[in-house]
């Protein structure tokens, strides 16, 4: 059972639907008026509305360690941020054009200066400007024109601020009430120079890299050590790190998200990195000894854990290292409730990286299973495995971490077994 | 997500464009009413229409029959109302204290336009425009150096338009005494107060007399240079230029040049009375 709706998503509806209902009042109702009164009623609410998502979606990317989790962790708290973002792009367009469509009862001419005043009528040309502002910085993220490099991604995503300065200057000019606004607006635009200004300074935390591990090819640990206070994280959690050795090819200064594979009472931050892209590929060859900051955890990978019940993990790729993270803290700690059997899916034994140290410890504890499922011999993994394995694969909550397409081919496997989605639990992380 | 956003997008791009277009296409031939072809409409006539059932109101000169859309109004009624029947100015570019009423309701407006607004005898009224009647200060206001006409033919050494008087005397006896009036740099009319030479007042004398064809010839300066700009009066140190015959009187001679003289002199004495 899923435990929705999180705390934060409370307080996130609330936050949405507040300018709204004070503004209500001020806006009647349209009633009998006619298509002319409807569509200025649309038009005013979906401003409203567009504004507060705008104001909001910039508030929740503020990515404090420990408050995502009060959306369910920072991988669905960044599809909130997603979703918020596109509703409100979506609705400043229905708000404008309502507006301008409401005017045409009166005459043509009218709607168009509704919508093109002249210039110095500032605050509609705010509300235009910031919809630029809009389609500059969202046009990448929704694909538009193809997608762009992550890092030039997250620079144009910045003309969000812009954004979010020319619809607070829209509405305060405009809006009835300016309280609120000032209040959405304040902490949408903190948010953003917590993120952007502030937490660089002060919310990262320096390591030092002690050893740099290859598993396979492409894939390595990096072992940390703090230089200060280190993170205190959980099983499963991952974390933006920053690597600052000047060698680098590439990703030198730039933050990444990686998933923590050591157990939460490791003295070192061990995290695993498989080449995927260019910071990752570079990284692979970073320089011990030079330093990365580490910012988080964050996360709840196994927040939804329910420790009496037994578990199924099913891990492939590096998405095998919040399993390893998992079983490492298995083997310090031992296990807390019902039993775990993990099924490593890999291509062959070549890329089955942390293998042997997962069997080890499926050796030394009871109640902790691992099996490997190699594609090239077995092909892709079916319902007859996994109920030879663990007959009883279909009572468990499982936990999935894999490539995409490995993800769904496995939702797809389960669901046909009748299992309910809710039982189903992942955290991908993608273009984070 | 990505294709719906994309697809709202170029939807809301096209219609938007759309609008505009048909817009553009549609209201190409609707200008601003000139206000020459607006009917007169007198503040009395604009009081008769003061309450809900027939509201006039008189905006920036311009008269409006808003009636039909006093129920429409965002406001509650007796906000719009209050203002039925009056120069309501004030009201509309106080929407809330010094915000005016948007474009959009501007456009609106003209499509109540009935009249200009107009005083007694019809000339537009001035009232109706705020920098002119400003309730604080009785005194006109300065005008600002970039409209004022007087300032900037003053700069130039250009005459002002008004009322002149000027003299040629010649031993202590007035020969030419001229008034005129200029308007925009040229003659409106000239007049002799007094015309003489050795004791023969010319303006005396009547068809027959001897001297007559003088005071005819200085009748015809008088015509001919109404309309003409100052500078033509130079024509008269050549007065055939400006007269029909001047060889074909008697032994009359005119001289030109004392009438130039006379309006010189009036020139350099300055406006006698403003217009």
């Amino acid at each position: 059972m899923r435990r929705y709706p999180k705390p934060g998503d409370i307080a996130l509806v609330v936050a949405l639907l507040v300018p709204l209902v004070v503004a209500l009042p001020r806006l009647g109702w349209p009633g009998a008026e006619g298509a002319g009164a409807w569509l200025g009623w649309i038009g005013r609410t979906t401003g409203i509305l567009g504004l507060a998502m705008l104001l909001l979606a910039a508030a929740v990317s503020i990515r404090l360690p420990g408050m995502d989790r009060w959306f369910g962790g920072l991988a669905r708290l960044w599809h909130l941020h997603h979703w918020l973002g596109f509703g409100a792009f979506i609705l400043v367009m229905i708000h404008a054009l309502a507006l301008g469509l409401a005017a045409v009862s009166l005459s043509l001419e009218v709607a168009v200066v509704t919508l093109f005043p002249p210039l110095s009528h500032a605050a509609v040309w705010f509300g235009w400007l910031a919809w630029l502002a809009m389609v500059i910085f969202l046009a990448p993220t929704f694909d538009f024109f193809g997608r762009p490099h992550y890092q030039r991604w997250k620079r144009l995503h910045l003309v969000s601020a812009a954004a979010l300065v020319l619809g607070l200057g829209h509405a305060l000019l405009l809006a009835g009430e300016t309280a609120l606004w000032w209040l959405l607006g304040l902490a949408g635009l903190a948010a953003i120079a917590w993120r952007k200004l502030v937490s660089p300074r002060v919310a990262r935390h320096a390591y030092r890299i002690e050893t740099v591990t290859p598993l396979a090819r492409g894939v390595v640990e990096l072992v940390l050590a703090p230089e200060g206070k280190g993170i205190e994280h959980e099983a499963g959690q991952f974390v933006y790190l920053t690597p600052l050795d000047e060698t680098l090819t590439a990703g030198h200064g730039e933050e990444h998200p990686y998933t923590i594979a050591s157990a939460p009472g490791d003295a070192r931050l061990r995290i695993g990195i498989k080449d995927l892209g260019d910071a990752s590929h570079a990284l692979l060859g970073v320089t011990p000894g030079t330093r990365v900051l580490v910012e988080g955890p964050y996360g709840e990978f196994y927040g939804r854990r329910f420790p009496e019940r037994d578990r199924l993990w099913l891990g492939g790729g590096i998405g095998i290292t919040p399993f390893v993270g998992g079983a490492r803290e298995i083997a310090e700690r031992g296990l807390a409730g019902g039993r775990v059997h993990l099924v490593y899916l890999a291509n062959g034994p070549d890329r089955a990286y942390y293998l042997d140290e997962l069997e080890a410890i499926g050796a030394r504890v009871e109640g902790f299973t691992v099996t490997p499922h190699f594609y090239r011999e077995l092909g892709p993994l079916t319902e007859a495995f996994l109920r030879e394995h663990c007959s009883d694969f279909t009572e468990r909550e499982i936990y999935l971490c894999g490539p995409p397409a490995m993800n769904a081919f496995l939702k797809r496997l389960l669901a046909d077994q009748g299992i309910p989605a809710s039982r189903l639990h992942s955290e991908v992380f993608d273009f984070l | 997500m990505n294709k719906i956003a994309y697809t709202a997008f170029i939807a809301f791009v096209a219609s938007v464009l759309t609008l505009v277009s048909v817009s553009a296409l549609s209201g190409a031939d609707r200008d601003a009413a000139a206000d020459e072809a607006l009917g007169p409409i007198t503040l009395e006539e604009l009081a008769e229409h003061d309450n809900a059932e027939s509201c006039w109101k008189a905006i920036h000169g311009r008269v409006y029959d808003i009636t039909d859309y006093v129920p429409r109004h965002p406001t509650d009624e007796a906000v719009i109302l209050e203002w039925c029947g009056r120069e309501s100015t004030a009201g509309w570019d106080n929407k809330r204290p010094g915000v005016p009423h948007s474009p959009r309701a501007a456009t609106l407006l003209e499509d109540y336009l009935i009249g200009r607004l107009v005083d007694e005898r019809g000339e537009p009224e001035l009232a109706a425009n705020p920098a002119v009647e400003s309730p604080d200060d009785g005194v006109s206001r300065a005008q600002s150096p970039a409209a004022d006409e007087r300032l900037h033919r003053a700069m130039l050494g250009l005459p002002q338009d008004g009322h002149y008087r000027g003299v040629f005397i010649d031993r202590g006896v007035i020969q030419v005494n001229v008034t005129f009036d200029l308007r925009d740099g040229r003659f409106e009319s000239i007049d002799y107060r007094h015309l003489a030479y050795r004791d023969v007042d010319y303006l005396t004398l009547a068809e027959g007399d001897d001297l007559h064809p003088v005071r005819v010839q200085h009748e015809q300066i008088a015509e001919r240079l109404v309309g003409e700009p100052v500078t033509a009066i130079f024509a008269l140190y050549e007065p055939e230029r400006v007269v029909d015959d001047i060889d074909g009187f008697s032994g009359a001679t005119l001289r030109g040049a004392k009438v130039i003289s006379a309006i010189r002199d009036g020139l350099n004495r300055g406006v006698y009375s403003w217009p």
